[in-house]
């Protein structure tokens, strides 16, 4: 075969002709055809290096010969030409190995030049650009070598937008009061795409400040009805430290409990993003790796000038340039240009990280007691303007608003944020998270470690708006690290692609519940007992909880009280301390609340079978622990020794008294049980729970103590079971914190990397000895 | 049974009350289903003193207001301050700043007869009050918000966080990159930042937020080119009773 | 003997506190009063040493009806101290919130204060069953007022976006062209207002007065022009004091004024016996259908004529938004210099005129202020009113008295809680 033999296949007499004698005049040895039948029978009788080839043709498609030549003549390297681009063939053509796909009219040169690269590269992998596609699995991940560049000029842009704004909702940067924010663009001369930095990021658009998640009407039926927007935008003028945050968002709301209203936006939404080039005096986004993206949006402009180089991230961005925009292939000058004006841009920014981005989880670890925090937030307003401005924050709110009828409402999501007051604050009125010096620490453990180490990416982009929205000059993660800054080796978290599951429609809507029946325990708690409207059971694991709406009120996590071996119905002991616990106390039997769960980790059972387990339960502790109780109880022979002891308050604040009676007769298991104080009736002990420990002898090799009470009286338990030596991997607890979502999106529950609805609310001791807040 | 509502006046320029009635059809419809309004002297001529729910606007100037309020406290099951007058003493506060004898000297002159005037206080300064509709006046949905949760059964969701993240979600562009001051940091957010959202600044009617930074708020203030008086000018306005203005 | 006692106190469907006082034995009067009890809030006071930015911003709150009257007149005054003209958009946005405030606040009185006397009801509630259309129509036109407002001022009550030197956000044009759409619609709705107006019986009474207001020679003032009297002619705004003359009165925390005669009246009925030349011409249409014709002495009137200017208002903001849709808006350098002075804003508040005259040093600061309010002008000729219809129906059942003297209060809408604050004051 000749290394430089080009087939020229169109039914277009003057495209061959003058083809064939340009490259003819530059070497090569050319034959046409002018048919996809032709070309067959030559290339039968004949071995060409290069085909270039028309998709339209008369009888056979381009697509169709294509497919033939590659089963015939493989190492036949094809050149696609057309003058109607689409982004079928576009796909169709490269999957089938096509070198390359140029739109007509052709220049030439650069076709010779295409040839002459491909000849040149004979003999080595072909090279392929594909688009980031967003899959129901792990993809093959496609190693993208070379990222397709095309270059389009300002007036294709103004085409590509103008005709967006025809088609669907644009939004886009534009100048107001003197800064830039994003806002709906009606013409292109609107746009502000030589910006710094925008006030408001355009994360805005897929996790709104305030958005519906379900309709509902108040009654027998209690109808709950899942609501997401499903409305199509384009967002214009995204910098990559913006595509870079809505990388991570996609990782939040789509990989684990898919979120429906997110993923709906999300898949509705094209990103066209831009270069920065005139970077916010703020802005550290080299530091933190986001100055550049290949990844993550359907198209990235990059201004050289009087035209701009357009890198393709997808389909629909190939799709929108096919349609809308006469895209050529970039001459080398433009790719130094585009080189250049990003160095340029490089040299702008005045702030940097002085240590690698990827020792800050371990750096902050190592600064947790840093007095650096405390003297730092003094004159913090606690106003979360720096959470309101940043692209990878998102925590929110839920809310319930009925009409004034009272008969519908909507439950909604709002923004909420780690650094107002009340974000960790729990019905009873304890906070988590009480003093500014700990919500601020929280919130730059959340950029530099807990994002990193939970989702593998990175948590603060460097955008620097936190830094100017500030008034008391206290907010940027720049200078927190840097502050802290020392060296340590750590190792590289890993880079993922977010990957959208289906979405998860139901994930926030409750299921309608029948409470069949309720029982007082005592004046302020009662034990409600639920059955599915639609019979299912709740599957629940002991320890886990659930999510209760009476809708209009709210909903709360209540734990679960019964163990799944009791079938059909589940029981949820409920004290009466806030809006939705009055609410639920003041129902009948017969009434429909809405249930979602189970959540959380539950008991460990694995860990507890065949072992002696140590039960001990301080006052309404005994809620969850009670499902715990009675799974043993019911799989008796997979347990050893079963203890169980009970601390309350006084006799009147006793739980289950029924079954306390049996269990202490029960020789199925040792129940002790004591108050705090007694009263004349009382002839039992008398005193805190912790003197019932001393009293119990056990096997320490094979016991597991299982503990679940107010905090106040975790820490002389523990002390009592530390000094019986029991290892702290086998000291379980379940900690309370405020469950909102459930689902680990919401951000309330943390204490500080770990989600107690996920990875909680059960843990060990040795995993509490390293979370600094469980104490 | 229909839960029986009244409102009341004392020092105060009415806007508030009348507010309340700005409604649709549908919405003014809606309450009457839901609420039995038995007392509102600026609307109704029919007058009834068995209320279970009192609302009460303008703030408490006189010796005579006093004893009319703990009378309403008496009888009504729940009490709801309304507007920035009945709630933190609103506007009205201003003119505790000058010396009673010395504003009424020159008010009357040689006609001069006694009128009791006090410094003016919030209705909390006299009776307990249980829930409060915040602002001067009042965004139009909070009423009804309280009105709602009241008959619900359940707390009103109010926030008690600053204007800031209001603004923040409204897209502003902050206050203080304009040009201007604003005491939205410590001020109680519900009202959607209206004020910035409609090109001014946040002059704090809700009141101030339970644990307000007023320490680093007076800072800021001063960084931004107020001097001291100027600062506690700003506070005065709606802050008197608060004693933030000092 | 016959003995009428009527003591009503802390008047209802009225704005403010005030009390009616009639004792009289057989056909003679020993105490007929008009008795405003309202606190003062001592306004002056609280307006004095504040910075420019703030004074419209408290002047508002005098009153929750008339706030954007308060502003305006406010705003006017501390222009005239600084010696700012206002643009020519700035005065057209103005004009056009003003109408809000107008359509508003008269709406609130015809058809929610006053209407249920005529229909034979004590409020408004119970004409949600027998007169549902009627009550459906206020509510839309009061809220089409509001939304105005909203429109070009973030809210009705306490305005935001208007300030000294212009307004602070402008509104979008394709949001005045939708409300435009609905002031069209409620035209019909006016109509059928007048139409219901003219089934009901207004009391018979006339006693001539003088009637004092605004007058501009380019159009039915409401923001601008001077001082004219029936009984006078024209003053400049800078000889208000010796129009007004206020007095202190020992039953009344307000003050009263007087000028040409005993007393005189200010309002929608004053406005129209010296401006009705100039109304629009639906508006005249609507009065002539109403019967209501200049010189008119009957107070019962003035109802009407708010009807009459809630039909101007209309008109008058379609015309105002066909100006600004064809000129476009931009944004304006509202930048204020200030400068030792005094100036007076005098502005057409829906119940009358209404002045704010204010001092300011070179720092922009309130040195003194004073502010003489519609319904204080008014509190005479009520009073006179009173004594002037009593004679005349004395003879009538108990009852009957009580409600055409209420009657005759409301219909001058009064605004007491405003007209009891304040007075000149000068401090050491």
């Amino acid at each position: 075969m000749q290394e430089n033999s080009v087939l020229i296949v169109d039914d277009e007499p003057i495209v061959r002709e003058s083809i064939s004698d340009w490259l003819k005049d530059a070497g090569y040895q050319v034959a046409t055809a002018e048919s996809g039948e032709e070309a067959l029978e030559m290339i039968e009788k004949q071995d060409f290096s290069v085909m270039v080839l028309d998709i339209r043709l008369p009888g056979q498609t381009g697509i169709a010969v294509l497919k033939e030549v590659k089963t015939q003549r493989p190492w036949i390297k094809s050149i696609i030409i057309t003058a109607y681009p689409s982004a079928e063939t576009t796909a169709e053509a490269k999957k089938l190995g096509a070198i390359d796909y140029l739109i007509k009219p052709l220049a030439p040169d650069h076709l010779e030049r295409l040839i002459r690269e491909t000849l040149g590269s004979v003999g080595k992998a072909p090279t392929v650009t594909t688009a980031v596609e967003i899959r129901p699995e792990p993809p093959a991940v496609e190693v993208v070598e070379v990222k397709k560049s095309l270059v389009i000029s300002k007036d294709g842009l103004k085409s590509i937008v103008e005709s967006l704004v025809k088609e669907t909702e644009v939004v886009g940067v534009k100048s107001r009061h003197g800064k830039y924010v994003y806002d709906r663009v009606a013409s292109f001369e609107e746009l502000r795409l030589d910006h710094d930095v925008t006030v408001m990021p355009p994360t805005q658009y897929l996790l709104p400040a305030k958005e519906t998640l379900l309709k509902f009407k108040v009654g027998d039926e209690a109808q709950v009805e899942p609501v997401t927007e499903a409305a199509q935008r384009a967002i214009i003028g995204v910098h990559p430290y913006d595509v870079k945050a809505i990388e991570l968002l996609d990782e939040a709301f789509m990989a684990t409990n898919p979120d429906p209203n997110y993923i709906a936006r999300r898949q509705n939404t094209i990103i066209i993003a831009v270069d920065c080039l005139n970077p916010s005096p703020k802005s550290f986004a080299p530091s933190m790796g986001t100055r550049l993206t290949e990844t993550g949006f359907d198209l990235l402009l990059t201004d050289i000038g009087n035209d701009y180089m357009v890198a393709v991230g997808s389909e629909k961005g190939a799709e929108l340039l096919a349609k809308y925009a006469q895209a050529r292939e970039p001459t080398g000058d433009e790719i130094v240009r585009q080189k250049a004006a990003r160095d340029e841009a490089l040299a702008k920014y005045k702030l940097s990280l002085n240590v690698a981005k990827e020792r800050l989880p371990k750096l902050l670890e190592e600064s947790y007691d840093d007095p650096y925090w405390e003297s730092r937030t003094e004159a913090c307003l606690s106003c979360a303007s720096c959470v309101m401005v940043c692209p990878t924050c998102f925590c929110f709110d839920v809310h319930d608003e009925v009409s004034l009828s009272l008969k519908e409402g909507e439950r909604s999501r709002q923004w909420d944020g780690c650094m107002l007051v009340d974000f960790a604050k729990v019905a009873t009125g304890e906070n988590f998270r009480h003093d500014k010096a700990s919500r601020f620490r929280h919130r730059m453990f959340r950029k530099g470690k807990y994002i990193v180490e939970r989702y593998g990416m990175v948590g603060c982009v460097g955008c620097g708006r936190c830094a100017t929205a500030c008034l008391a000059d206290i907010a940027s993660p720049l200078e927190a690290f840097n502050a802290l800054a020392e060296s340590a080796g750590l190792k590289e978290a890993a880079a993922r692609i977010a990957m959208a599951a289906e979405p998860d429609t139901g994930l926030y809507a409750p299921r309608p519940a029948e409470l069949v029946k309720v029982d007082e325990l005592t004046p302020r708690e009662k034990v409600f007992e639920f059955r599915f409207k639609d019979g299912k059971a709740l599957g629940q694991r002991p320890g886990q909880f659930a999510e209760v709406s009476v809708m209009g009120i709210g909903e709360s996590p209540i734990s679960i009280s019964s163990s799944p071996t009791k079938d059909g119905t589940f029981q949820l002991a409920i004290r009466n301390v806030g809006n939705v616990t009055n609410a639920l106390h003041g129902l009948e039997k017969g009434a429909i609340v809405g249930v979602r769960g189970p959540f959380g980790n539950g008991f460990p059972l694995e860990a507890l079978e065949g072992k002696d387990v140590l039960l001990i339960a301080g006052g309404i502790g005994l809620f969850p622990l009670r499902s715990l109780v009675q799974y043993v109880l019911d799989r008796r022979s997979s347990f050893g020794r079963a203890v169980l002891l009970f601390g309350a308050r006084s006799p009147a604040e006793r739980l289950f008294v029924d079954e306390l009676a049996a269990w202490s007769k029960s020789p199925e298991i040792e129940f002790h049980e004591t108050v705090d104080r007694g009263d004349e009736s009382w002839h039992g002990n008398v005193g805190v729970i912790t003197t019932l420990i001393p009293k119990v002898d056990i096997d320490v090799g094979k016991t597991m103590a299982v503990v679940v009470g107010p905090p106040i009286m975790y820490r002389f338990v523990i002390g009592e079971l530390k000094k019986k030596d029991i290892p702290d991997e086998n000291i379980i607890m379940s900690l309370e914190r405020r469950m909102k979502c459930g689902v680990g999106k919401c951000g309330h529950c943390q204490i500080n990397g770990v989600y107690v609805c996920q990875e909680g609310p059960v843990f060990t001791l040795a995993q509490l000895r390293n979370l600094r807040e469980a104490v | 049974m229909k839960p029986k509502i009244a409102f009341f006046d004392f020092t105060g320029c009415e806007g508030c009350q009348l507010d309340a009635l700005n409604l649709t059809g549908e919405e003014l419809l809606d309450l009457l289903n839901a609420v039995d309004i038995v007392n509102f002297r600026e609307v109704m001529t029919e007058r009834d003193d068995d209320y279970d729910i009192a609302f009460v606007e303008g703030s408490i100037t006189r010796e005579s207001e006093i004893a009319r309020l703990q009378k309403i406290r008496d009888q009504a099951k729940v009490v709801v301050a309304l507007g920035a007058c009945a709630c933190i003493g609103g506007i009205n506060c201003l003119k505790n700043h000058v010396p009673m004898e010395e504003a009424l000297r020159t008010v009357y002159g040689k006609d001069a007869k006694y009128y009791d005037t006090i410094p003016a206080r919030p209705a909390n300064a006299v009776v307990t009050v249980d829930y409060y509709v915040r602002g001067c006046p009042p965004t139009p949905t909070e009423l009804l918000k309280v009105v709602k949760a009241l008959l619900l059964n359940k707390a009103p969701d109010i926030p008690g966080y600053p204007v800031c993240v209001e603004c923040k979600m409204a897209g502003n562009v902050c206050v203080f990159e304009r040009g201007m001051t604003c005491l939205g940091p410590v001020t109680r957010a519900g009202c959607n930042a209206i004020c910035v959202t409609s090109g001014r600044f946040c002059w704090g009617c809700r009141g101030l937020i339970d644990d307000p930074n007023t320490d680093s708020e007076k800072d800021i203030l001063q960084k931004y080119g107020l001097t001291v008086d100027q600062v506690i000018d700003k506070f005065k306005i709606y802050n008197t009773y608060a004693e933030v203005a000092k | 003997m016959t003995q009428v006692n009527i003591n009503v106190h802390q008047l209802t469907r009225v704005e403010g506190h005030g009390n009616i006082v009639l004792n009289a034995r057989d056909g003679k009067i020993d105490e007929l009063r008009w008795e405003v009890t309202e606190s003062p809030r001592l306004f002056e006071v609280m307006l004095r040493g504040r910075y420019y930015v703030d004074a419209p911003h408290i002047a508002s709150r005098i009153c929750g009806i008339c706030s954007i009257s308060h502003t305006t007149a406010s705003i006017q005054a501390t222009e005239a101290a600084f010696g700012i003209q206002p643009s020519e958009q700035t005065l057209l946005l103005r004009k056009l919130l003003y109408n809000a405030e107008i359509l508003e606040s008269h709406i609130l009185h015809i058809l929610f204060l006053a209407a249920p006397d005529f229909l034979g009801v004590g409020s408004v509630f119970p004409l949600v069953e027998t007169h549902k259309d009627v009550v459906l129509m206020a509510l839309r036109l009061k809220k089409l007022a509001y939304n105005l407002a909203e429109l070009l001022a973030g809210r009705k009550t306490h305005p935001i976006s208007c300030m000294v030197g212009g307004f602070a956000k402008l509104p979008e044009l394709g949001e005045l062209k939708a409300i435009e759409a609905r002031l069209e619609q409620a035209l019909a709705d006016l109509e059928a207002t007048v139409e219901l107006f003219k089934t009901l019986s207004i009391p018979d009474f006339t006693r001539e007065t003088e009637y004092i207001a605004l007058k501009d020679p380019k159009e039915y003032a409401f923001i601008s022009g001077q001082i004219a009297s029936t009984d006078a002619g024209i003053a400049p705004l800078d000889k208000y004091l010796e129009v007004t003359n206020e007095f202190c009165v020992p039953h009344s925390t307000a003050k009263y004024t007087k000028n040409k005669r005993d007393s005189y009246m200010v309002g929608a009925l004053a406005r129209f016996n010296n401006n009705h030349g100039q109304l629009l011409p639906r508006a005249k249409s609507a009065a002539k259908e109403l019967g209501l014709s200049a010189p008119c002495h009957n107070p019962f009137m003035i109802t009407v004529a708010q009807l009459v200017e809630c039909v101007h208002a209309v008109e008058d903001s379609i015309s105002l938004i066909d100006q600004i849709l064809t000129r476009g808006l931009k944004e304006e350098n509202n930048e204020v210099r200030v400068r030792v002075g005094r100036g007076i804003g005098a502005v057409e508040a829906p119940r009358g005129i209404l002045f704010h005259d204010y001092t300011y040093d070179n720092n922009g600061i309130l040195t003194s202020a004073n502010c003489v309010i519609p319904t204080n002008q008014n509190h005479n000729n009520i009073q006179k009113d009173m004594e002037g219809l009593v004679p005349l129906i004395l003879s009538r059942p108990e009852d009957e008295i009580r409600q055409t003297l209420e009657m005759l209060v409301r219909a001058y809408d009064p605004c007491i809680s405003c007209s009891a604050h304040l007075l000149s004051l000068s401090f050491k």
